[in-house]
């Protein structure tokens, strides 16, 4: 199982990664928090402003106040913030919330590939933009939070709808929650970024209940031994 | 001669000022400075403007009270409100006061030419005067300022416009001798406005005004004091300013909002005075746009980017949509009362006619620009063209005949007050191809490009140590002492204002680069704010600049990559330092102190587009303040350092022949830019060509297998092109 440190690293790692391939337009490095209570948190500058993320606001001014104050572990060519916190009691997780806050003022990475990656001043000038939606990997295993079917351990939620958890077999790494994005939104005939992310055998335990197996749920994979 | 000079700004009273203004043009006996619309003075209730004011050696300060009309009104009231709201500023200079006086005597003129009897109004000790009476009236005035820089200092306090280049936070130098400690010492020095970027922040038209000037000689900071000169003295009109890169939005809010809060001690009203991108998208007020709020206002077709690269191509999407919703636009819907325009050697000719339809019949458009910072390869053609012509065949707009009563409509910044003499003329040499040994057999020139205009060079500058400064004469041309201020370069050394580089490969360019970054960060006291690497490739910045960045982080300094939606100001601001790694394009508007120019060998030849890939080496190098390192890999940077020593061993003087006629257009063929479609078809057609070459030498075709006639054909050509 994953410790705080092995996390930690795997994050950096991952930013590194984006940075070097040009990717990460700017970055905050993950760093380590001890906290009362053998709490150990893994997070990022300003995280303090994801709070407004969780207000009942307008996703455009949240994400504004999100870029404004750099609350992000990486910003990508199109605007889109990604952010990885996770939360650990001793060594085992408890909770974790990795986030993709797409920019909704500017066109997707993959429609508008050639514009972002050539510098093309005029990037920005777009009148059709796709409905661009955040989308978050939760995982929450304290007792009296998580419930099987309504609020599944780990879970994907889309957009800001309310009660959208989508079950997951397990916790997700920072290069699990990396490669899903770069392989569903930053991928194009001509780039393929995902493919060369470093990779680790590291896993979580599976974590999803056996009622949520009946329904349509996604399976991370495990570690090939 | 004229010995008094006069700066035309603007306010509401344009009968009484334009008499005044004529009045002292004409004057043969006062010397001193007369300027209408200002100043602005800040009070307890708010923002206060002298209609006038003249400051003279011979007279002191006069304030002139102007009357449209034949109705003086109370006069004598606004005379001591004036005189009143100026000592109580003019007492905050403390080289103006003795003991608890003011050193230098303040007066208040009341001017009516509207007023036939100016007898009928007379009061006591409150001067109230038509045109007649003011030589009368002003003779009565008297002072001598005996005591030295007495005159000066007063002039310095009236005119200091704004004090606009205060560092956006402390530098902290410790050590005498660092590089910080000389950027701190270079930016007290130029923290205020000279006289001649005043005028132009100040001089207002109707009609349309040019402004040219250098890279760094304060055209964005005249334009942004300019709107917001505008926006205090005419609250009511709707002012745009507009520029094509977001980078520098916040760049002109915060130039506006000092001057505003400093001048008139309000804050601007953003509703009526707008920073606005110029091309723009649906989206509210943060992505609005003029060509946007053009389409939208004549209802015509909007392209997006996208949308007007598909139909226009790239390099002529801007222009492509512009044209279309001006075909289409039906004239009489004026939605601004002035436009002022940033960078506009960026834009296409179409944008800035559509500036030019959006205004009102006054056609107040001010539009600033550098030819050799334009990116894009098409150069702004002549006003008459830009503009077109009255249905009388009279061009709209041109810059000639000089009133010296009126505001200029055609200035030039000749003074640069970023790069000092080496760093500029290296970029000038670099940019024209001064030392560039040419390629082309049969070239008589290496130029890359050169201005039309020879008497330009003086324009901006320059002046000429030998020769003449005529086509086809050698000519060797010098920064004089006046344009490229000494103390810019008395800093440091010259070997290391610039210094030009070359490396085996990407890595040791790399490796050389990081290094030398840290040493800034940790032995040379800048900033991380100090420090800007440019890739001068648009389409190669990401890639290149990864591994770089990478390697930093590596050595825990961080870095950021200018992209779409970057906005400087939030990494100034921030706590956590970051470097700026940026493409060209959003280079512009930047300036560090110590810029590091990488891959720098992609400027060096090029079968075609060499004009604009010159361009970018000389848009990059501008962007420093004190320092530049020019780096890249190669053969290519080989030859471009050759050309580099070439200048250093000038002394830093541009030693050429001025092209003649036919030269200057053969340049402008040869460099001229090529779109991805017209490069393809070159390419193709030489493959031919070289094929049937290697054809005919090797006998598999002979000549006479070929179409007579085609022959003859080329024939022809190929004789124009030997025989000149």
């Amino acid at each position: 199982m994953p410790t705080p440190v092995q996390i930690m690293e795997e994050a950096n790692d991952v930013i590194r990664y984006l940075v070097e391939v040009g990717l990460a337009g700017d970055q905050n490095f993950a760093f380590r928090r001890d906290l009362p209570d053998e709490y150990t948190e893994v997070t990022f500058p300003h995280s303090h402003h994801i709070n407004i993320a969780l207000k009942n606001r307008d996703y455009a001014e949240i994400y504004a106040v999100l870029a404004q104050a750099r609350a992000y572990n990486a910003i990508l060519p199109d605007g889109a913030i990604l952010q990885m916190m996770y939360k650990f009691v001793g060594e085992d997780l408890e909770q974790h919330r990795l986030a993709f806050f797409p920019a909704p003022h500017l066109a997707d990475f993959q429609s508008n590939a050639e514009a972002y990656l050539e510098d093309e001043i005029y990037a920005d000038v777009v009148a059709q933009r796709n409905v661009r939606f955040p989308l978050r990997f939760d995982f929450d295993c304290r007792d009296g939070i998580c419930i099987p079917l309504s609020h599944p351990k780990s879970h994907l939620s889309l957009g800001q709808y309310e009660n959208c958890r989508i079950p997951l077999s397990s916790a997700i790494t920072p290069i699990g929650f990396v490669d899903f994005v770069l392989r569903n939104f930053y991928h194009t005939a001509f780039h393929s970024f995902a493919t060369k992310l470093p990779k680790y055998a590291r896993a979580f335990a599976e974590s999803i209940f056996a009622e949520e197996l009946q329904v349509v749920h996604v399976r991370v994979p495990t570690p090939a031994n | 001669m004229t010995s008094v000079s006069v700066v035309r700004g603007t306010n509401n009273k344009p009968v009484a000022s334009e008499a005044l203004a004529r009045f002292f043009a004409n004057n043969k006996t006062l010397t001193g400075e007369l300027m209408v619309g200002y100043p602005i003075v800040g009070s307890s209730d708010g923002r206060f403007t002298i209609d006038a004011i003249f400051v003279s050696p011979q007279k002191g300060v006069v304030i002139f009270d102007l009357i449209e009309g034949a109705d003086p009104g109370d006069f004598c009231d606004r005379q001591d409100d004036a005189a009143n709201k100026l000592e109580a500023k003019l007492r905050g200079y403390k080289e103006l006061v003795r003991k608890r006086q003011l050193a230098v005597p303040l007066s208040v003129i009341s001017f009516a030419p509207g007023i036939a009897d100016q007898k009928k109004f007379a009061v006591k000790d409150y001067p109230l005067t038509n045109l007649g009476g003011l030589p009368e009236t002003l003779a009565k005035l008297d002072w001598e300022a005996t005591e030295p820089g007495l005159y000066a200092a007063i002039l310095s306090a009236i005119q200091s416009i704004s004090t606009i280049r205060k560092s956006r936070t402390k530098r902290v130098a410790e050590k005498a001798d660092s590089r910080g400690s000389k950027l701190k010492a270079l930016e007290d020095s130029i923290a205020t406005l000279d006289n001649l970027q005043s005028r132009a922040v100040l001089e207002t038209v109707d009609g349309v005004q040019r402004i040219r000037g250098l890279a760094g000689s304060g055209k964005t900071i005249v334009l942004a004091l300019k709107a917001a000169y505008l926006h205090a003295q005419h609250p009511d009109w709707r002012i745009a300013v507009t520029f094509n890169s977001r980078s520098l939005k916040g760049h002109f809010r915060r130039l506006i909002n000092n001057f505003s809060v400093e001048q008139t001690s309000e804050e601007p009203n953003w509703e009526k005075l707008r920073i606005v991108h110029a091309w723009g998208a649906a989206g509210g007020t943060e992505r609005d746009g003029i060509y946007y709020e053009f389409c939208r206002a004549h209802d015509v077709e909007y392209f997006d980017f996208g949308s007007a690269k598909a139909r226009y191509g790239s390099s002529g999407a801007f222009s492509g949509a512009c044209k279309h919703a001006l075909s289409l636009f039906k004239p009489g819907k004026p939605l601004y009362d002035a436009v002022l325009v940033d960078e506009a050697q960026d834009f296409p000719p179409e944008f800035l006619r559509i500036c030019y339809e959006m205004l009102d019949s006054k056609k107040r458009l001010v539009y600033a620009y550098d030819e050799l910072q334009n990116l894009s390869g098409a150069s702004l053609p002549l006003p008459e063209e830009i503009f077109g012509r009255a249905p009388d065949g009279v061009p709209r707009v041109n810059f000639d005949g000089d009133d010296p009563a009126a505001p200029r409509r055609d200035v030039i910044l000749e003074k640069c007050y970023r790069n000092s003499k080496p760093v500029l003329v290296t970029a000038h040499s670099l940019g024209f191809g001064i030392y560039r040994i040419p390629t082309r057999a049969g070239a008589t020139t290496g130029l890359v490009q050169m201005f039309d205009q020879p008497d330009l060079w003086r324009e901006i500058g320059y002046v000429v140590k030998d020769g003449a400064l005529t086509p086809g004469s050698n000519v060797v041309l010098a920064r004089s002492e006046e344009s490229s201020p000494a103390f810019l370069e008395q800093h440091s050394a010259t070997g290391d204002l610039v210094q030009f580089l070359s490396f085996p490969d990407h890595e040791t360019q790399s490796q050389w680069l990081t290094a030398e970054i840290q040493k800034n960060l940790s032995e040379d006291e800048l900033r991380h704010d100090d420090i800007v690497v440019i890739n001068p490739d648009p389409l190669t910045t990401r890639e290149r600049v990864g591994p770089i960045r990478r390697r930093l982080l590596d050595l825990g300094i961080a870095s950021h990559l200018a992209g779409v939606d970057t906005s400087p100001d939030v990494f100034f601001e921030s706590e956590s330092p970051s470097i700026t790694f940026t493409g060209i394009y959003r280079a512009k508007g930047n300036e560090a102190g110590m810029v590091y120019i990488i891959n720098a060998q992609d400027c060096h030849a090029a079968a075609y587009n060499l004009a604009t890939i010159r361009n970018r080496l000389f848009t990059a190098i501008t962007r420093s303040k004190a320092w530049v390192r020019v780096l890249g890999v190669g053969k290519e940077m080989d030859g471009l350092i050759q050309e580099y020593q070439r200048v250093l061993e000038h002394n830093f003087e541009l030693h050429f022949r001025y092209p003649t006629e036919d030269e200057r257009k053969e340049i402008m063929i040869v460099h001229r830019d090529l779109s991805a479609a017209d490069e393809k078809r070159v390419k193709s057609r030489q493959k031919d060509l070289f094929e049937l070459v290697s054809d005919l030498e090797a006998g598999n075709v002979h000549a006479e297998d070929l179409d007579d006639k085609l022959l003859a054909k080329l024939d022809e050509l190929l004789a124009k092109r030997r025989a000149p």
